[in-house]
């Protein structure tokens, strides 16, 4: 080889490689409307964006899995918390989590409330993008749960028994009741415990303070899924002004069979 | 030094290092934050500390390239540079920019766009300073009327640098869309055209530490060049996988990315074969080791580490996770770190007008304790990359809960840092104390500074 015929590969491969490059970006030019949902890109999502980087956010928090690795994702977070959770949170982090215990605190921004709704609004279009399945498992802030996490479907192939189709929701995302309920005794996420929730579901229905519409345990769970705020269970970081966090969208997101299993699941609970 | 304006260089020389020190002590506080308790929380927290460490690196190996091509440019083109003011106003610009940047963040004035957080009015003196410098270089080589494939290659990938932050200018409503763009500069710098700027400094260096044949070396060059934008331009995919793109992007990404150390083990053999003929005879031990190793640790760094979660049936569990970091730092420090450092231990003596090119026992030490320091820096995150990837990603046990697990790890990260840390502070100790000092009294540097200097000093290296 000649140094002419090197410098001929090195400069023919470039214009090759660019000129694919360039042919690839425009195709997705094309297809981001789908795959993001552009036409939910609205004011207070374009707001949220700023917000997100007028604070910075990125060089703790990942989204996307982009980002810095001080702090957790944030793909999913919208799904997983629901907004009434984010926006008490946003308002003041250390409510929720303790230097002492955690090693690292997220300072408060000092949002306003206007600015806040922006930032849930952004961060609600990002968590439905079409990311090519990733994370392939539920990214969560805090909790533990030992053993894979099967899918619904890959739990179904094997077991058609709606206690165990149940748990396979109760642990994936969306819903991901596993970001913020441990089913273990005395672990407490940022919702309340769900160990033994078909037993204290009993008890509930005979507190006086309890005026929801149920009749027996399992018609309170089924209630306290599609409507979270008929009845509060009291705890720093579950409710604010006698509204649960806990997003209330499940009668329109899970279909009724999945409220079944789900039901199924936490009333074996006990 | 052949050329009087070659001195420019060590005015930037000095400006890179003293960034890079601060760098250092930014990264180590951030690593202590990891650690936790965060020390400094309500005074500089973590995304401050972070932004400033990436971007002091970004900003000194680019004040590094520049000096480099100030002492380089002249020596190949057989010429002095066209404007020897404009480089050092070029400079004050340059490093000012730079201060106030920082300052900004430390208040938070940012963008807040990972790795491009300089604020529009700065990202404009960027592009003006580096235009003011590209001037400067193409008229002193339309002057001399004379250009080599080394120096052609360097300045290739200067230009193009210039021409990729461009879409860093830009903003997008749709995240996806700016993403997309931002890797353009990111990624298109670092495994694309800042390899220019590598490969070439390399030919350069090699050329001189070993007396091998220009032109055997000026045709490997393109060839390791070539296999660069081979694998790297379609490899920028590898950043697309899971932003909200097209499927196919997965399939691109996975096969060119894979591609990518290609042209990282071509430099590795290419230093070897031509050291290994001149038998590593040199005077300049510092600079032939700092050569070296810049080209052993990018291959295994940049190469081997990038390889290492860039198959996407890999990524999709490693994504996000501390694994970046650990490639990030070994192929940073390998591939532009060290060959920034290659580059001043080598034009040093040249620049003080010594005749005496032997290296000090500190200078020996800084580069041992950075490399050391630097992998077991590395071997700190992987270990912790690997166990938050299978608690986090593949057991979906808590973010909280996997870092608590990690703190051993970064218990490693500090002590390894302060090891590297501890050899960045023997070089500048080296660069500021040892080797301006004149090996004879008859010589006058010490007294009168490098102003004194006089064209046609000692030559380097040749």
């Amino acid at each position: 080889m000649t140094k002419r015929q090197t410098r001929f590969f090195f400069l023919g491969s470039t214009l090759l490689f660019a000129v694919i490059f360039l042919g690839l970006t425009f195709d997705s030019h094309r297809q981001f409307v789908t795959l993001t949902h552009s036409d939910q890109l609205t004011a207070e999502v374009i707001a949220g964006k700023r917000v997100w980087h007028d604070k910075n956010c990125t060089n703790c928090h990942t989204l996307l899995g982009e980002g810095a690795y001080y702090a957790p994702d944030l793909t999913k977070i919208a799904e997983q918390r629901g907004a009434a959770y984010l926006h008490q949170f946003l308002k003041n982090p250390s409510t929720f989590y303790s230097e002492e215990k955690d090693r690292r605190l997220m300072p408060n921004l000092n949002l306003e409330d206007i600015q806040i709704r922006q930032l849930i609004a952004f961060l609600t279009w990002v968590s439905r993008i079409d990311t090519n399945g990733w994370p392939p498992r539920p990214l969560l802030v805090s909790g533990a749960f030992p053993g894979a996490n099967p899918t619904k479907t890959e739990q179904a192939a094997v077991s058609s028994d709606p206690v165990a189709l149940g748990e396979a929701i109760f642990r994936h995302s969306p819903p991901a009741c596993s970001a913020c309920h441990s089913t273990a005794q005395g672990v407490q996420l940022v919702g309340p415990s769900l160990a033994g929730i078909a037993l204290r579901a009993e008890q509930t229905l005979h507190n006086p303070e309890y005026h929801g519409g149920a009749t027996s345990a399992e018609a309170y769970v089924r209630e306290s899924i599609l409507e979270p705020s008929s009845f509060v269970v009291a705890g720093p970081t579950f409710s604010a002004g006698g509204r649960s966090f806990m997003p209330d969208n499940f009668a329109r997101s899970l279909n009724a069979d999945e409220v079944d299993e789900l039901v199924a699941y936490l009333m074996s609970l006990k | 030094m052949r050329f009087r304006s070659q001195r420019v260089a060590y005015y930037y020389f000095v400006v890179a290092l003293l960034l890079y020190g601060l760098q250092i002590a930014i990264g180590l506080l951030s690593a202590a934050k990891y650690l936790g308790p965060d020390p400094l929380l309500h005074i500089l927290p973590f995304d401050r500390a972070k932004e400033i460490h990436t971007n002091l690196l970004i900003v000194w190996v680019l004040t590094g390239f520049m000096g480099a091509a100030y002492y380089v440019i002249p020596e190949e083109s057989r010429t002095e540079i066209y404007s020897e003011k404009l480089a050092y106003a070029q400079l004050i610009a340059w490093t000012g920019m730079g201060l106030v940047t920082v300052t900004g963040y430390v208040f938070g004035w940012t963008a807040g766009n990972k790795l491009l957080e300089q604020p529009l009015p700065m990202k404009v003196i960027i592009v003006v300073v580096m235009l003011a410098f590209l001037f400067n270089i193409a008229m002193t080589i339309w002057r001399a009327g004379r250009w080599t494939t080394t120096e052609g290659v360097l300045v290739a990938g200067l230009a193009l640098s210039a021409v990729l932050y461009l879409p860093a200018l830009l903003d997008f409503d749709n995240y996806t869309v700016g993403i997309f763009y931002r890797w353009w500069t990111v990624h298109l710098w670092v495994e694309g055209v800042w390899e220019l700027i590598q490969g070439g400094l390399l030919a350069f260096l090699l050329i001189r530490l070993s007396g091998v044949d220009r032109e055997v070396m000026e045709k490997w060059l393109y060839v390791i060049v070539g296999l660069t934008f081979i694998a790297g331009i379609l490899g920028t995919a590898h950043h697309y996988y899971w932003i909200g793109v097209p499927h196919y992007w997965v399939m691109f990404g996975g096969f060119f990315s894979a591609l990518e150390p290609l042209s990282f083990f071509g430099m590795a053999v290419y230093a070897y074969s031509a050291l290994r003929r001149s038998g590593l005879s040199h005077p300049n031990r510092l600079a032939l080791h700092w050569t070296i190793g810049s080209a052993v640790y990018s291959a295994f760094g940049a190469g081997i580490l990038g390889l290492a979660h860039t198959w996407p049936a890999v990524n999709k569990w490693t994504h996000g996770t501390l694994i970046t970091a650990m490639h990030g730092h070994m192929a940073f420090f390998g591939a532009y770190v060290m060959i920034v450092l290659a580059m001043i231990t080598f034009a040093m003596p040249g620049l003080t007008g010594k005749d005496d090119e032997k290296s000090s026992a500190l200078g020996m030490w800084a580069f041992w304790l950075q490399v050391t320091g630097m992998l077991g820096m590395t071997m700190a995150f992987a270990a912790a990359g690997i166990v938050q990837t299978y608690l986090e990603h593949i057991l979906s046990i808590g973010y909280l809960d996997t870092q608590h697990k990690l703190a051993v790890h970064f218990i490693m990260l500090m002590a390894t840092g302060s090891v590297f840390a501890l050899g960045v502070l023997f070089f500048l100790v080296d660069f500021f104390f040892i080797m301006v000092r004149a090996p004879r009294a008859a010589r006058p540097l010490s007294t009168q500074g490098l102003a004194s200097l006089t064209p046609g000093g000692a030559e380097a290296g040749e």
